[in-house]
């Protein structure tokens, strides 16, 4: 539903400029089917800045170039609707499965897991407590990195505190066993065991960034619920960039309703454990 | 690597060789290799090998070379694929051949003949795929009723109606997918009987949607009846009547009331049956429809799906339409979990009105801090004073759209104890909270607030200043220049920014000097602003400094802001300065110029938009065009219709026709006219055409002597639509055409006309 945009007109010109500065910067695409809704996250930082059109954003995003302001602007376009047990089969897979093989192969060597688009933190942590549960993070040097372009999700991923829907697929013995009650909150928000969320390294990272992607490569990516915003276009530079900067074998997780069908990708679909991955081999 | 050696990779056993192979191959344009490399067993390398060939469309011999792979390698399916996908993305004239292929012996090649000619989009084709339907193989007609529904072809309507009859359902469903596409309403009257028949149910209810139009209704509706009914797929077939209807004739509650009336109890229950578990692609249909229906129930049924996202829009908006009745049932899902449901019920709420829903708003304000701004906004739309106070406490609130959204329903309610508490609160001793009561009383311009209003232009907070600053214009007092400049003179660029755009609205010979001395001000965004206001007053002897700014501020914003500003003062001066930027590297300087130029209306300003109209870049193409529209004058409807019928870009080309409509010359009018003539462009044009006033009907009208029959066909569309009397008499013209298909439409059209003329009296 749209508030703001009824107070301050986009016109499709301004849309088009913002939309593709907004795609080049993040891989975030707006169809044209949704100006109001890029007009309902943006009016904000217009208002905020004292602004009274959106080219003056798009102005001031363009050729001030402000870091501050950038990060403003993907913290009102990110979308952080997750929750704990989200896709699980994948989740499963990674325990059942890939895990296992890895330990096999490198029994020493240290497992880094990548959750790309982490938001507010409840698929790392989702990982964290499955391997937590099959007893791997005690038998094996593993290495859980969160990263997500929201600074707000992140602070709030840092926080460790959720609310009632983000435990909607979670079994409850283990929301009962891993979260604790937020004094105060009458039982609204949980805190997530301080072992369990210790174990994340969370950052900030831009997928469409080059050198964030780098410094971050893994074996075994989660990216999930994330190319859905994107252009093909990103998705194929992303999926590339991963590629090429990850170890054979290799793992790459996508959300259930994304595909890469359509790109040309060297990832080779697998089912592993009864769900989808992308594979390097 | 030289073509030989990437034509020897072509054959190499690895896929991967090959696809690299194929890609630089489609780069260099190497047809021959390319045509070889369609034969490939890998399908990304036929692809790109087919995209390849798409690119450089018309080399000398390659349609002869495709037929003969399609003559000689049809057994293939990868190959025949791969040319069948470079004819239909080609631009070349394939229809000739194809025709001649399709009268051929080989049934295999009459099929694909007829696949073809179905993608190409030219009605030529038409003739020989009617001759198809009496094919021998009944897979040629299959293929030849599909060509013809991808064609559009609406000379196929009385023959594809024909095979409806026929009871063979190998035909029966691609005919009814051909006529759902060609849209002739006509066709509706053979289409209901397939509704007994509970194989094609599902598909006639389809074309229905597609081609009905009231006649449709009762048949659909009585369709609810029936145990086994498609009912999300009648829903979505009488959304589609009413959308159709509505866009033609602005009735599209016609329909809804006509559905309301004909849904049976038995109907209704189904529907509601089917909510809760429809698909979500299905669900705002279902939802729209069941909206069309009142009573508690329904509204009952429709709050029960508010979460979900699909159809939330539907249900907000049929939910509305009960009003105050749904107001209770709305209040109670303001507990909703998800704060995206609590949010729809807010705007329903507001949209509503009822004052019996302030307290629980009110209620929300303290205690949901994701919904204020809503909130705020529904209390304003409701209007109950009840709502003030509460609001008051929100003006402190540290996100600015806050409190712009409580700033603005205070101000929507009027209340009268306002003067005395904003003197009041423009005393307190949170910044914010002075802030926002600068702008209220700046808004209203209190007496009791005028000093306290210049006092805020010195406050501690440069935000309170800077909300001063831009009220005190408001206010008739000789100190609102002196305060401006001394603001321009000491401030901090965010508040001399904010100076500089109130200036607006001081008398501009008083605002010049300091708008002048803005211009060399260090801030950007302090120059950006003063180059704007001086656009926006008109001062023509801004154009010097703003000629200066625009060719060589280092900010590129404030470049563009000046090039708007002198586009604003026009003549040739500012042309002179404009026209080069056109060819400028950074996109939004071209943008601007050309914008800019669109606002001269000196003739010096057409040429550089005509050559606009043949960059390189087509987002400059489509600025060239909206700056030509707003324009208008003396070549410009030639301009718009030599980039319809020529450029290459699909957007420029809807952009193109789109500003002829805008234009409404008799130039723009013929042309649109005669691009109807294309079945791609068709909708677009009448939509348009449609849209123009009584003095444009005359030029309208003169289509129904147009030579061709799509033309005439479709100017009898356009005069329907447009409904009026002077339109509908021209219409009647139509009714002595030479083809049997624009008398129908002509017939069709003034019989819906003269029902809603009965509806209107009725009412």
């Amino acid at each position: 539903m749209h508030f703001f945009s009824e107070t301050l007109n986009l016109p499709d010109s301004a849309f088009k400029l913002l939309r593709d500065l907004i795609h080049q910067r993040t891989g975030i695409f707006f169809e044209p089917g949704k100006k109001e809704l890029l007009a309902d996250k943006l009016s904000p930082l217009v208002i905020e800045r004292g602004f009274a059109s959106f080219m003056d954003l798009y102005y001031l995003l363009k050729y001030d170039n402000n870091e501050a302001d950038w990060r403003q602007m993907i913290d009102a376009l990110s979308v952080q609707e997750t929750y704990f047990w989200r896709e699980f089969d994948q989740v499963q897979a990674l325990v059942d499965e890939v895990v296992p093989q890895w330990a096999s192969m490198h029994p020493r060597q240290t497992l880094r897991i990548w959750s790309a688009a982490c938001a507010s933190g409840e698929e790392p942590l989702s990982i964290a407590l499955a391997l937590n549960e099959a007893r791997w993070l005690e038998r094996l040097p593993i290495e859980i990195i969160a990263s997500d372009a929201s600074q707000k999700a992140l602070t709030k991923a840092r926080q460790g505190v959720y609310g009632g829907r983000s435990f909607r697929s979670l079994p409850p013995k283990l929301k009962e066993k891993y979260f604790t009650a937020v004094p105060g909150s009458n039982g609204r928000q949980w805190r997530i065991d301080e072992k369990i969320h210790g174990r994340i390294r969370w950052q900030l990272a831009n997928l469409v960034d080059e050198a964030d992607v780098a410094e971050l490569a893994a074996p075994v990516i989660f990216c999930r619920n994330v190319f859905i915003y994107f252009s093909p276009e990103s998705v194929q530079n992303t999926v590339q960039r991963f590629f090429a900067r990850m170890p054979t074998p290799g793992y790459l997780f996508i959300g259930a309703s994304e595909s890469l069908f359509r790109l040309t990708t060297d990832f080779a679909l697998r089912e592993i454990g009864g769900a989808f991955v992308y594979v390097k081999s | 690597m030289n073509e030989p050696a990437l034509t020897q990779k072509l054959t190499s056993p690895d896929e991967a060789d090959r696809y690299r192979a194929v890609q630089t191959l489609a780069n260099q344009g190497a047809v021959s290799e390319l045509i070889l490399a369609l034969r490939d067993e890998s399908w990304r390398v036929r692809r790109d090998a087919v995209n390849g060939l798409a690119r450089h469309p018309d080399p000398p011999g390659i349609i002869v070379t495709l037929l003969k792979m399609l003559r000689e390698q049809h057994q293939d399916i990868g190959a025949l694929n791969s040319v069948i996908a470079v004819m239909a993305a080609s631009n070349v004239d394939v229809i000739v051949p194809l025709v001649e292929l399709l009268a051929g012996d080989e049934a295999d090649l009459r099929i694909y003949a007829a696949l073809i000619l179905g993608h190409q989009q030219d009605l030529r084709a038409t003739p020989a795929l009617l001759n198809a339907l009496d094919d021998p193989d009944a897979n040629v007609r299959f293929h030849a009723i599909e060509a013809l529904g991808r064609l559009r072809a609406a000379g196929a309507v009385e023959q594809l109606g024909q095979l409806l009859a026929s009871g063979d359902f190998f035909l029966i469903f691609p005919a009814l997918e051909a006529l759902s596409r060609i849209g002739e309403a006509r066709v509706a009257s053979q289409v209901v009987p397939l509704l007994a028949d509970p194989l094609l149910r599902a598909a006639a209810v389809t074309t229905l949607g597609a081609v009905g139009q009231t006649e449709v209704v009762e048949p659909l509706a009585a369709l609810l009846d029936e145990p086994q009914a498609p009912v999300n797929e009648i829903a979505a077939a009488l959304t589609a009547v009413y959308d159709r209807y509505d866009s033609q004739f602005g009735e599209g509650t016609h329909i809804a009331d006509r559905t309301a009336q004909a849904i049976s109890e038995t109907g209704l229950t189904r529907l509601l049956d089917a909510l809760p578990n429809a698909p979500a692609a299905s669900l705002p249909d279902l939802a729209r429809v069941v909206g069309w229906l009142e009573g508690a129930t329904t509204a009952r049924a429709l709050a029960q799906i508010l979460s979900q996202p699909a159809a939330r829009r539907e249900v907000v908006e049929a939910l509305v339409r009960h009003g105050h009745h749904v107001t209770d049932l709305l209040i109670t899902h303001l507990q909703d979990p998800d704060a995206e449901t609590r949010q729809t019920v807010v705007l329903a709420l507001g949209r509503i009105g009822d004052p019996t829903a302030v307290p629980a708003l009110i209620k929300l304000l303290a205690f949901d801090s994701d919904l204020l701004v809503p909130t705020a906004g529904a209390l304003a739309q409701i209007g109950d004073r009840r709502a003030f106070e509460p609001l008051l406490e929100l003006l402190g609130h540290p996100h600015a759209v806050v409190r712009q959204a409580v700033i603005s329903a205070i101000n929507s309610l009027g209340h009268p104890e306002m003067p005395a508490r904003a003197a009041h609160l423009l005393q307190d001793e949170n910044p914010r909270v002075r802030e926002s009561a600068a702008r209220i009383a700046g808004y209203f311009g209190y007496d009791e607030c005028v000093d306290l209003l210049f006092a805020a232009c010195r406050d501690a907070d440069a935000a309170v200043r800077q909300a001063a600053v831009e009220n005190i214009v408001y206010l008739e007092d000789e100190r609102v220049v002196p305060t401006l400049t001394a603001v321009l003179g000491e401030d901090e660029a965010s508040v001399r920014q904010a100076a500089v755009r109130a200036l607006v609205f001081v008398e501009p010979r008083a605002a010049w000097p300091l708008l002048l001395a803005a211009l060399e001000d260090d801030a950007t965004w302090v120059r950006y602003f003063a180059a704007r206001v001086l656009g926006q007053i008109g001062f023509v002897e801004a154009w010097q400094p703003l000629a200066r700014l625009a060719q060589a501020d280092p900010a590129f914003q404030v470049r563009v802001a000046a090039m708007e500003g002198l586009g604003a003062l026009g003549g040739v001066t500012a042309v002179t300065v404009l026209a080069p930027f056109i060819e400028a590297e950074e996109p939004d300087l071209a943008r601007a110029a050309v914008t800019a130029l669109g606002q001269v209306a000196h003739p010096a300003a057409l040429p550089p938009l005509l050559s606009a109209l043949r960059h390189d870049r087509p987002e400059l193409r489509l600025h060239a065009i909206s700056a030509l529209e707003q324009r208008g004058g003396q070549g410009t409807a030639g301009a718009l219709q030599w980039t319809a019928a020529t450029d290459e870009d699909e957007s420029v080309v809807q952009a193109a026709l789109t500003a002829l409509a805008e234009l409404g010359t008799a130039a723009a009018v013929a042309a649109l006219v005669a691009f109807t003539a294309n079945p791609a462009r068709r909708e677009l044009c009448v939509a348009a055409l449609a849209g123009l006033g009584e003095t444009q009907i005359d030029w309208v009208a003169r289509g129904l002597a147009h030579e061709k029959t799509a033309v005439r066909r479709a100017v009898v569309d356009a005069l329907a639509r447009m409904k009026h009397p002077y339109a509908t008499e021209q219409l009647k013209q139509a009714l002595q055409d030479e083809d049997t298909a624009v008398r129908l439409a002509a017939e069709s059209a003034l019989a819906v006309l003269g029902g809603s003329s009965e509806l209107t009296i009725d009412n």
